[in-house]
């Protein structure tokens, strides 16, 4: 037998229901560590589309005397992503995670580095979308940085670029950090010569990427504690 | 573009050029060979850059190259490096609705000696550059690396280094460029070609 | 899905393809010759749209044949390869283009030197020291980066191909039924049952 439909019911199309919760913010962060230092940067620009949204908007947080973070990508995840790092580090009376308060000691950068790969891949199936770089001292007081994809895969590195100039200033750090297709040792490098890296890579970004710009904002953490130097960018 | 892969720049020193390419032709993932150049001289001073499809890559090679010819045969002279990229930029522009998939850029110098360079879209909207031009699968990588090693009045041995560092290191951030390399610095007086070796992954 | 192959060496080059005949999933006919002789020291292996290979080989063909009796002068490998080239690139913007792969071996009898050219469908073409077309491609050119050699042998050659053969045997879904190969030296061409 076929079914028919009552001609009395009216007959209704299904409606679309769209969920997009995401934006890309633009901007671009760096970090690159060194024997005794490490140097996270990141400009303030925050974007979306052909237009600015502000011109001053940090991207890195400073985590600890030891540890510092930067992200990139939709701005408010960025926002959100943070805050709960700051909570799991910080102190409280009920939650187990929260780290101070359970082990009576600060973090180390090795131990929010595997938290923040957890807390991203327990959001696999509605990620945050943040390029995360997290640039410190390890135990030993070298510089570390750990780069992250938005669902939590990580790796310890010398250097990592991310965000929107990625694609430029990447390649500029093979060859002027990790010495790639040039003939000479490689060499320690000092945070004279790491910092003017990072000015000009993202002096040089600016120029071709609209999304970076305006200031920059350079991380420098040491065994004294994290300095923070600012720098103009091009704001066009 | 992303195709067959390959990329391309060129350069401005101090009474010199200098333009650079690729040596991979693929079949998007698929390396076919490495011996594949993208580069071509137009006259004893200017040289002709064309990523892009392989099939066009070489129909537009051969058909620039009878227009050169041409040219000289008519005029009894060599084409300018800037006469030569309007004959790219209209030769382009006929094809406005169906273009050749390439975006060409022209180096050399002129009569005077003078350094020209330019590149092109697909369909033939010239782009005159003081300093340097890139094309490709590699734009992005080239654009950061030519911005931050790129200086003014550089001498043809520093412009040479300049560019090839500039090229290795782009394209071994681009899965679809790479697999050696080929460098070619115009002087007045000589022209240096050089092949590079570089990463084969 | 059909596979072309082609090997150089020091005074020859191996050109080899399946005998397979398909039309989507029915496998038409064993015994298929994908290749023209183009002159006596070039030939010229198809795959592709089925009627639009023989087609253009054979129109690939006679134009050549016509070129050596009009000039009296064999036509290299490189002109062979120019030729069907601009041809298949012309007619690549025509209303109806030729949908055809090919490789083009040849002996260049004055240069004393063998040839192998790769194009693909979009006449993007390449002088190579192997090739591949095809799904085979994926397998075998791996196989030919590990163990080709310029200098090698007329021997390690076909044992080179036998070992691709071998692993399309394996590895592909499809199964592969007798291969030929046509060798190309100084001396003209031969065939080669693999």
């Amino acid at each position: 037998m076929m079914s028919t439909v009552p001609s009395e019911l009216p007959v209704t199309a299904p409606i679309e229901h769209r969920f997009d919760p995401y934006v890309d913010n633009g901007g671009t962060l760096l970090s690159i560590a060194g024997k005794d230092f490490c140097v996270v940067a990141a400009d303030t620009r925050l974007s979306e589309g052909y237009s600015i949204h502000t011109r001053y908007v940090p991207k890195s947080v400073k985590l600890s005397d030891k540890t510092v973070i930067s992200m990139g990508g939709c701005y408010a995840d960025c926002l959100t992503l943070t805050k709960r790092i700051q909570q799991n580090m910080e102190a409280s009376l009920v939650a187990p995670m929260w780290y101070r308060h359970a082990h009576g000691k600060t973090m180390s950068t090795a131990a929010i580095a595997q938290m923040l790969s957890i807390m991203l891949y327990q959001k696999r199936f509605f990620p945050f979308y943040s390029w995360c770089i997290l640039g410190g001292l390890d135990e030993e007081g070298r510089g570390a940085v750990y780069t992250y994809d938005p669902v939590g895969s990580y790796e310890r590195e010398a250097c990592r670029c991310a965000g929107s100039a990625s694609s430029l200033i990447q390649p500029f750090l093979d060859n002027q950090i990790n010495f790639k297709n040039q003939a000479s040792e490689r060499r320690e490098l000092s945070l004279d010569q790491v910092l003017r890296i990072t000015k000009d890579s993202f002096t040089s970004a600016t120029e071709r990427d609209i999304y970076t710009g305006d200031y920059l904002e350079i991380f420098v953490i040491t065994s004294n504690g994290v300095e923070l130097q600012k720098m103009g960018l091009k704001k066009d | 573009m992303e195709y067959n892969g390959g990329a391309v720049v060129a350069m401005v020193g101090k009474n010199c050029v200098a333009i650079a390419c690729d040596k991979r032709l693929g079949v998007q993932a698929m390396t076919i060979s490495t011996e594949f150049k993208k580069i071509f001289q137009a006259t004893p001073k200017t040289y002709l850059g064309l990523p892009g499809l392989a099939t066009d890559v070489q129909t537009l090679a051969e058909k620039f190259r009878f227009k050169i010819n041409m040219y000289k045969l008519k005029e009894e002279r060599e084409i300018e490096p800037r006469t030569l990229a309007h004959l790219v930029s209209s030769t382009l522009y006929e094809r406005r609705f169906g273009p050749w998939f390439t975006e060409p850029v022209v180096a050399g110098l002129d009569k005077n000696n003078n350094p020209f360079i330019c590149n092109t879209d697909t369909i033939g909207c010239i782009n005159f550059a003081k300093d340097f031009v890139v094309s490709g699968t590699s734009t992005n990588q080239l654009y950061g690396m030519c911005e931050s090693l790129w200086e003014p009045d550089l001498e043809p041995e520093d412009l040479f280094e300049t560019i090839s560092q500039a090229l290795m290191n782009a394209v071994d951030r681009d899965c679809l460029a790479g697999w050696g390399a080929e460098v070619v610095v115009i002087t007045p007086d000589k022209i240096i070609t050089r092949t590079l070796k570089s990463r084969m992954d | 899905m059909e596979t072309l192959f082609g090997i150089t060496g020091k005074d020859f080059v191996i050109a080899a393809y399946d005998t397979k005949a398909v039309a989507s999933i029915t496998m038409m006919k064993i015994g298929e010759d994908k290749s023209r002789n183009l002159n006596d020291h070039s030939v010229m292996l198809y795959s592709g749209e089925p009627g639009d290979g023989v087609h253009f080989a054979e129109y690939i063909e006679r134009n050549v044949k016509l070129n050596g009796i009009r000039h009296g002068l064999e036509m290299s490998p490189k002109a062979v390869a120019s030729f069907a080239r601009r041809e298949l690139a012309d007619s690549l913007r025509s209303r109806k283009p030729y949908s055809v792969n090919l490789l083009i071996a040849g002996y260049d009898v004055k240069k004393d030197t063998p040839a192998l050219y790769w194009m693909d469908h979009l006449a993007s073409s390449a002088e190579v020291p192997f090739a591949a077309h095809g799904y085979g491609a994926y397998y075998c050119l791996s196989m030919m980066d590990r163990y080709h050699r310029p200098d090698i042998t007329e021997e390690e050659g076909i044992k080179l191909l036998k070992m691709c053969i071998n692993e399309l045997r394996t590895r592909m879904i499809l199964n592969m039924p007798d291969f030929v190969a046509k060798v190309v030296t100084k001396e003209g061409i031969r065939v080669v049952q693999l």
